[in-house]
């Protein structure tokens, strides 16, 4: 309590004595309504209020309310009638307030004290009646203990009880003196009141709400409703108190009223005695005192304080001690064992949770309006604070660090301007700085008195004055000196010869200055150096010189008896040993060892002693000391680097108090040199992290080469500092300044500040060259003090800055040093022991043992949880449980992403097919939805692929029949493997054209004609074909795409012959080959036949188109030349429904183009039913086909032409022969086409673009096409031909080159031709020159064709390629049938190689000759036998699956004779004689079938082929088939194979 | 699902593209098309669609609506090429050609409920200023083979950039976006 409140208090309880007084009355006034409600109120009512109370106040008020009731207790005891124990928050009213307060009081109390010497006499009596209840009594002790805010509890009843009673007799007293205004009768000081009220408000309110509260609910209170409301209230006045009494009065003299109405007898009033007796007897009530510590310990055990002990103890959360010490008692009643209590004795408790600032957002209030929210704060602008590593104080915006850093000036210790005198100059200035350094430290002294208190610790401790200590310890100790003796005694030894040596250089360097002055005749330098000499005491020092050389001596002495006498132990075992040995060997030698040992050296000795088993020598006794040589040593050495005795000590002193000659004295030389200096200026500029911040002022440079500078420059900084440079400029003249040198200094340790840093020095030096014309020495080159320029001397430039470096100090005392964690590692300071990563570095992290070192070195508190994480990391890592590897590892969480092993993702399925499939294998690249379980895919999914990679290597002979075309056919699909991935790779690289359509930058001509054709008519009336609209094929699916057949004509099939016809004349189709030219055609005239009459339906032919097994036909016309005109529409698919360029580029279906010829047979049995009805059975038979690749309609996007139909060679029951009659005009067009021909137009519906042949994207090897398109291919396919026989595989080039080659080695002429042909495109074919005619052949299917035949395939001829030459064509038509092919004629041809360019005459690169070997026939003949014949008659019972289907055997063995015959005739000549042949077989069936010409590489093609004919479709019930198949070998495994395909159907 | 297929989990997509942002051109209309993975497949809806023509907005934004309704289904088994929706405006030019506006591709939203999501457009750039000025001039804007190579990344590495990979087609900018409203839920 403050003094300015216990004056309050003071004040304020003099006027509640005299306002006590006039409130009574004013009370008596405003209460009375009060009364009716009380005088209910049962007096019984005080203990039940009391318990509710004890019950609801508890604990919060206990403590603090002891105190004061005590206190009061006292206050009241002392002050008597003024006893009421003032308010503790009166003291909470305003100063002010309380003033004014205090005026009108004094006023009032002037008034009063009248009033109140009157009403004293009127003091009623007190109730005894009421006092003596016992229910008043709990009133009153209650009403003691309200006004004490006392709370009582049940343990402290009695106490409150006692006192209570003790307060009673007070206020029994107070109530005694209170005047007892009559009713009705204003008294003077209620008439003053009344007038003064309105001045003083507070008592009107304070009368207010007892009113209000009495009003309510708050009945039980009675008496007490003062108090809370002087609890509730923020302002206590206080009046209110003498309120609380007044009411009390006035209850107390209501109750007296009351008794008269009411009927009065005693509550059932239970003695708060025996209700507390029996309450303890039901409940347990902890007490409240403290609980001994013992009691919570288990027995005999101190308690601990962790805390004391310097572990980290979390601070505990705050309990209100009584709360604590319930706790406590509780838990020691109740739960005995002592697990609750922790080391030190009390309750365990967890660190305090609450953190020190909330984490929910404050609540707004009802008080804070909306307004207030909203209202604007200015906040002043911070400027922005970059955020980086390398700033310091980022985010912190009062950051302002400040670097002093003090510059007071640079000494030259060399300078280009230096004269000779200067330099010894700075010689000498360095020596004495020297000399002085040492002299300060003295070490020799140290380490003379070192040695004088050595020596005598060894004499006392060889006088053996300690009995206690043992004789071994005490010897121990003093050979433990003596050695250190030894020591010392070579150290100052050293250094005295040190200082000593100093000493003379030092006068040496004087003297040598000296003579230079004196040489040169003036003097440059104030130096000047006094040799001050001390006197001594000669006797004394020579006495102690003498003592010191003895005391040295004995010391050697017993140090060598003492290597004497072990070496002498030595030598005497050694000795026995060698005696032994020599006795063993007693005759072998007997030296004479004796002189010779003693003038051997110890080191001989030495060496001898290794090995002494070897060769033993008799051992060497030692030397005896000499004593007299010792002492010569110590005497020598003591000459050399002490003072001789007496000689005076020598103190040089270095001063500038010499004079400098002046300039008129100098020689010119000097005197330039002198004026040189005074031009030259320095300055420095100061670097921070290598930037300019500042520079000095320049200043001259003096003649004593030094330059003050004494500048201080604060450098405010911003960055973390890196490094501080100064540099050192010269500037000479006028000329601009020089960089001299740099030096770096050191960024000051957070300790130094201001003030406290010391001038250092930091030398510098430059390793610039400078010579000078006058007495300057220059720097960087030698010179010489001697007169012949002998001892050379270089000099560089160098010197010293002297400079302090500190932390500035802030205005209030703060270093503006940027805070440590910011600080880089390359900065070290001690105070960083506390950051573990700055003491050991980043790397010492990774590095548990350090780590650990370093948290035992600093002292880490293991509990503090801030040191938690780290506390275990190193304790994991310093057990032996988990070891630290010693490498590094990229990505050490790996594992722990890992969500499955890789064995158990390689077992997935899914993930097997996911990989596969993104890695485009074959199988999987198309595979669309992939399952999304495991379980959903199938195992077979992946049996074809591991199938073939199984079979990779195995050459499986299944499929490919022979094993030669067998492993060709695996090396075939391995480089389409190859290519198809090389094209897939570049499938993913597009080009600009591939994404986007872009106009090519128009010409003039494509202008004009733009121009042009806006004039033209809209509508011609001869419309021009325009370009279809290609279409990429990325966006396609199946059934767009269609092929388009379109089926015109065909001309010369073969008609019928009756089967009844006889055996009949050569046709001409039977002609042979040599005939064919040897006869012109006119010779030929028709042989037949009257059977046909003209005019009659000889072949009714329909043509049937096959593609991907979809199947489309014509309808039937009829002749042999007849005429469809129909469009035949095939859907196409794409394989795996994969649209792309590349797949549709893959594609090897072949359209087939089938011709029929539709014979109708009357199958009416009976010859009645013909009138009424035609029964007949279509059967067709076939004539011939035309193959063409679905790839060949790709890449030419149309194909439009007369194509020859392959037609078998025999043909039973057709012929050729009656067109010859019909067509007679064209005969001699034709005279040398053989065969029959069909008209296509092909294409394909939209019209896909190409796109680049998969060849030319990924093949290296055509890239030079482009210059030289007949040469280097033909080279380049010349160097392949070897191959291509191997292979058995090639295009057309490579087969028109072999052709060519084999014509030429024939010995005729021939040509290589390139061209266009229909349906290849772009090929080569072969042309010859064969008696005055031309012949082209195709080189795959052998046919020849004249240059006149308009069925030539050949559209048009780009350039022929001979064996030396190459020939353009160059006229104006290339169709073969226009263009002259003589070669010699230049107009025509232009030939490559010319008289420009002669032939180089290059050799091939192929192998001289071809060889080729026989094939294997009996391999051939098991081919045909058991493999092909078998797989063909399997796959036609395969395509008849609702018939049965017979194999006449008769039939094919007859016709497996008859196919040799056709191998050796080529086809040719046969037919009648095989015709006779089957008649003459197979008189009574009606036969059907052709054989089958084609070479053989794979099965696929000859079952296409069987397939085609349509054989297989006969369903006549009793059909019979026969299949034969020869197959004739050719050299180098090429295969001829024919296939008989036949049905019979028998006669009835 | 059905017993003998496999397993496959439907993504349904339904909204609309909006309105678009094409501050120098009116009259536009829109296509729209989806581009999906290998292993999704489209069970109803309509996998394309092309808008009527709109008009500006007279209203100060200027705003293209067509508010043209897309409705589609998707089965699949495998998030991996999760569809993405494409876009491409044309409209005419000064001469009334139909020329190419603007490509623009987004992923379908991954979570069911409401999106709106607003493509940038772009088209692709002459390769010369003389080809720019042709193209204008004869109605023949440079435009993609196929609107859909705008959702897929092949051909644009520039891994090897001497001769056979162009730097994918230098593509301007539009200056403004096209808007595109989806609402999915997949099940």
């Amino acid at each position: 309590m403050n003094p300015r409140e216990e004056k309050v208090k003071i004040i304020t309880e003099e006027f509640i004595e005299n306002d006590e007084d006039a409130n009574v009355g004013k009370r008596k006034k405003n209460s009375k309504v009060q009364r009716q409600p009380r005088k209910k109120q049962p007096p019984t009512t005080g203990p039940d209020k009391m318990v509710s109370e004890e019950s609801h106040l508890g604990n919060q008020q206990e403590p603090a309310q002891d105190k004061p009731q005590t206190r009061l207790l006292s206050v009241t005891a002392r002050r008597g009638p003024r006893s009421l124990p003032p308010i503790p928050s009166a003291s909470r009213i305003g100063f002010a307030e309380f003033s004014m307060r205090e005026r009108m009081r004094e006023k009032l109390q002037a008034a009063r004290s009248k009033a109140e010497s009157a009403l004293l006499q009127e003091i009623p009596t007190p109730r005894p009646r009421r006092l003596r209840s016992p229910s008043v009594k709990e009133l009153e002790t209650e009403f003691g203990t309200e006004s004490g805010k006392e709370v009582g509890s049940t343990q402290q009843e009695d106490d409150s009880q006692s006192y209570s009673r003790v307060k009673f007799h007070v206020s029994a007293r107070k109530i005694k003196s209170k005047p007892q205004v009559p009713p009705g009768f204003p008294s003077a000081e209620e008439a003053y009141n009344f007038f003064t009220f309105t001045f003083d408000p507070e008592p009107e309110e304070a009368e207010e709400k007892p009113k209000h509260q009495d009003g309510t609910n708050q009945e039980e209170e009675e008496g007490e409703e003062e108090p809370p409301a002087q609890e509730g209230a923020n302002r206590m006045d206080e009046e209110e108190l003498p309120h609380g009494k007044d009411a009390e009065n006035f209850l107390l003299g209501l109750d007296h009223t009351a008794n008269e109405f009411l009927a009065v007898r005693p509550a059932d009033y239970e003695s708060v005695h025996v209700r507390l007796q029996r309450e303890k007897e039901m409940l347990f009530i902890p007490s409240r005192l403290t609980v001994p510590t013992y009691k919570k310990l288990p027995e005999n055990v101190q308690p601990r304080f962790l805390e004391d002990e310097g572990l980290y103890i979390g601070e505990r959360p705050e309990v209100a001690r009584t709360n604590q010490n319930i706790m406590e008692n509780r838990l020691l009643t109740q739960e005995p064992g002592r697990r609750w209590f922790g080391d030190d004795g009390r309750i365990l408790a967890l660190p305090n949770p609450i953190k020190p600032f909330p984490s929910r957002p404050p609540v707004l209030t009802q008080e804070q309006s909306i307004k207030t929210e909203l209202e604007t704060l200015y906040k002043k602008a911070v400027k922005y604070v970059h955020r980086s590593q390398h700033m310091i104080g980022s985010g912190d915006p009062s950051g302002n660090f400040q670097l002093d850093i003090d510059i007071s000036g640079l000494i030259f210790t060399h300078h280009p301007c230096f004269s000779r005198e200067h330099v010894l100059a700075a010689k000498l200035a360095q020596l004495y700085d020297q000399y002085l350094a040492r002299h300060q430290r003295n070490k020799a002294k140290f380490l003379t008195d070192k040695l004088q208190a050595l020596r005598n610790a060894v004499q006392t401790g060889l006088n053996p004055e300690k009995p206690h200590q043992s004789l071994d310890m005490i010897q121990k100790t003093i050979n433990e000196y003596k050695s250190e003796i030894r020591q010392t005694r070579k150290l100052r030894d050293a250094e005295q010869e040190r200082d000593r040596t100093l000493l003379k250089t030092i006068i040496k360097v004087w003297k040598e200055m000296k003579s230079l002055r004196e040489f040169q005749r003036f003097t440059n330098t104030p130096l000047k150096l006094v040799l001050r000499k001390e006197k001594v005491d000669q006797k004394a020092d020579e006495e102690a010189y003498e003592a010191e050389i003895q005391a040295e001596i004995s010391e050697l002495l017993e140090e060598h008896t003492e290597e004497y006498e072990q070496k002498m132990e030595e030598y005497r075992t050694s000795y026995q040993q060698w005696k032994a040995w020599k006795k063993a060997q007693v005759c072998k030698h007997r030296p004479d060892q004796a002189g010779s040992g003693r003038a051997e050296e110890h080191p001989e000795e030495e060496t001898e002693e290794p090995y002494p088993e070897e060769d033993p020598v008799k051992p060497t006794p030692p030397e005896p000391t000499d004593q007299a040589a010792i002492e010569q040593q110590v005497r020598e050495r003591a000459a050399q680097s002490r003072r001789r005795p007496g000689e005076p000590t020598l103190l040089p002193e270095l001063s500038l108090a010499g004079s400098v000659t002046p300039n008129d004295q100098c020689p010119r030389a000097e005197v330039w040199r002198r004026e040189d200096v005074k031009r030259r200026s320095v300055y420095l500029k100061v670097l921070f992290n290598n930037k300019e911040v500042s520079r000095t002022v320049s200043r001259q440079l003096g003649t004593d080469f030094r330059v003050h500078f004494g500048q201080i420059f604060n450098l405010q900084i911003f960055n973390w500092p890196e490094s501080l440079t100064l540099q050192v400029y010269e500037t000479v003249g006028h000329s601009s300044p020089t960089l001299l040198a740099e030096v770096f200094l050191p960024i000051p340790e957070t300790t130094v500040v201001t003030g406290r840093a010391p001038i250092e020095e930091v030398e510098f030096s430059s390793n610039q060259h400078v010579t000078l014309d006058h007495e300057g020495v220059g720097s960087g080159v030698p010179f010489s003090f001697e007169a012949d320029g002998s001892n050379q001397l270089i000099l560089m430039t160098s010197g010293k800055v002297s400079h302090s470096v500190a932390w500035a100090v802030g205005e209030n005392g703060i270093p503006l040093i940027p805070p440590l964690s910011q600080q880089n590692i390359g900065f070290r300071s001690a105070l960083k022991r506390a950051d573990a990563i700055s003491s050991i570095g980043t790397s010492g992290v990774t590095d548990m043992k350090k780590l650990a070192k370093w948290a035992a070195e600093s002292k880490l508190d293991p509990n503090d949880p801030n040191n938690g994480p780290l506390m275990q990391l190193i304790s994991v890592a310093t057990s032996g449980e988990s070891y630290v590897p010693d490498f590094f590892r990229l990505e050490q969480l790996q594992q722990e992403f890992n969500f499955v092993s890789d064995e158990e993702l390689n077992r997935s399925k899914r993930f097997r097919l996911l990989h596969l499939r993104s890695q485009q294998v074959p199988e999987f690249r198309n595979y669309k939805q992939i399952p999304i379980y495991d379980r959903e895919i199938m195992e077979k999914v992946f049996q074809d692929y591991e199938k073939r990679l199984r079979d990779r290597n195995v050459i499986e002979t299944k499929d490919h029949i022979d094993t030669h075309r067998a492993v060709v056919a695996k090396y075939l699909q391995q480089v389409r493997e190859s290519v198809i991935n090389r094209f897939l790779i570049a499938k993913h690289h597009f080009l600009l054209a591939d994404l986007v359509v872009e106009e090519e930058v128009p010409n003039i001509s494509i202008l004009g004609l733009n121009l042009f054709k806006l004039a033209e008519q809209k509508r011609p009336l001869r419309p021009r074909r325009k370009g279809r609209k290609k279409v990429t094929a990325q966006n396609l699916s199946d059934g767009d795409i269609k092929l388009l057949v379109n089926i015109i004509r065909a001309y010369d099939l073969p008609v019928r012959k009756p089967t009844a016809s006889k055996f009949q004349q050569p046709s001409r189709s039977s002609r042979t080959f040599r005939e064919k030219h040897a006869a012109s055609p006119d010779t030929r005239s028709p042989t037949h036949s009257a059977d046909y009459p003209l005019g009659q339906v000889l072949v009714r032919p329909f043509v049937e188109v096959s593609f991907q097994r979809t199947i489309c036909h014509t309808t039937t016309a009829e002749g042999p030349n007849p005429s469809w005109n129909e469009e035949l529409e095939l859907p196409f698919r794409a394989p795996n429904g994969d649209y792309s360029t590349a797949s549709l580029q893959s594609v090897k279906d072949v359209v087939f183009i089938n011709i029929f010829d539709e014979v109708l047979y009357d199958v009416l049995e009976d010859d009645r039913e013909r009138g009424n009805g035609i029964h007949t059975r279509i059967e067709r038979h076939w004539l011939g086909c035309v193959k063409i690749p679905f790839s060949t309609i790709y890449f030419q996007a149309r194909i439009d032409g007369t194509f020859k139909i392959d037609i078998p060679p025999v043909l039973l029951g057709y012929s050729k022969e009656q067109n010859m009659i019909i067509e007679r005009d064209f005969d001699s067009v034709r005279s040398l086409s053989e065969g029959s021909y069909i008209t296509l137009f092909i294409t394909i519906e939209p019209q896909l673009v190409p796109g680049e042949s998969v060849r030319e994207k990924v093949t290296v090897r055509r890239h030079h096409i482009n210059f030289w398109p007949g040469a280097v291919s033909m080279y380049v396919f010349f160097s392949f031909r070897q191959q291509f026989l191997d292979l058995l595989a090639g295009d057309e080039e490579e087969h028109a080159v072999l052709l060519c080659n084999y014509f030429l080695f024939l010995g005729k002429k021939a040509w290589l031709v390139i061209g266009n042909a229909i349906p290849e495109g772009p090929t080569a074919y072969v042309l010859t020159w064969e008696k005055s005619h031309y012949f082209i052949w195709n080189p795959c299917s052998g046919h020849f064709y004249g240059q006149f035949d308009t069925f030539c395939p050949l559209k048009n001829v780009g350039c022929l390629i001979g064996p030396d030459n190459i020939w353009f064509n160059i006229q104006q038509y290339d169709s073969p049938l226009r263009i002259n092919f003589d070669v010699t004629k230049p107009k025509l041809w232009k030939s490559f190689f010319s008289r420009s360019l002669p032939y180089p005459g290059l050799s091939s690169i192929q192998p001289e000759e071809l060889i080729y070997q026989n094939t294997d026939k009996v391999a051939a003949a098991e081919l045909q036998d058991s493999r092909i014949e078998k797989i063909l008659k399997e796959k036609i019972m395969d395509w008849r699956p609702r018939h049965l289907t017979r194999w006449n055997r008769y039939c094919t063995s007859t016709l497996r004779h008859f196919l040799p015959l056709l191998e050796s005739s080529q086809g040719e000549d046969v037919e009648d004689e095989h015709r006779a042949e089957l008649l003459k077989q197979l008189g009574d069936y009606r036969f059907s079938g052709f054989p089958l010409h084609m070479p053989y590489s794979e099965l696929k093609p000859l079952i296409d082929a069987v397939y085609s004919t349509g054989v297989h479709n006969i369903d006549v019930p009793n059909v019979e088939f026969a299949l034969a198949v020869y197959i004739h070998p050719y050299p180098k495994n090429v295969l001829s194979v024919w296939i008989y395909v036949a049905s019979l159907i028998r006669n009835r | 699902m059905a017993a003998g297929g496999p397993s496959v989990f439907l993504l349904m997509v339904n909204g609309q593209v909006e309105s678009a942002q094409f501050p120098e051109f009116d009259n536009l209309y829109c296509k729209y098309c989806f581009v999906y993975g290998q292993d999704w497949a489209p069970t109803a809806g309509l996998e394309e669609g092309i808008s009527q023509i709109t008009s500006k907005s007279r209203d100060a934004c200027h705003a293209l609506v067509w508010n043209f309704p897309i409705d589609i289904t998707f089965k699949s088994t495998n998030p991996f090429g999760w569809p993405q929706i494409v876009l491409s405006v044309y409209g005419p030019d000064v001469f009334g050609n139909d020329v190419v506006r603007g490509y623009g591709a987004v992923h379908v939203p991954f979570s069911p409920g409401r999106h709106k999501r607003t493509i940038p457009m772009f088209v692709p750039e002459s390769t010369s200023k003389l080809q720019k000025f042709t193209s204008w001039f004869m109605g023949r804007r440079p435009e993609y083979t196929d609107p859909k190579v705008v959702a897929q990344g092949e051909g644009r590495e520039e891994e090897n950039t001497e001769a056979e990979i162009p730097k994918a087609a230098g593509v301007c900018l539009c200056p403004s976006p096209a808007q595109l409203t989806l609402t999915f839920c997949p099940q």
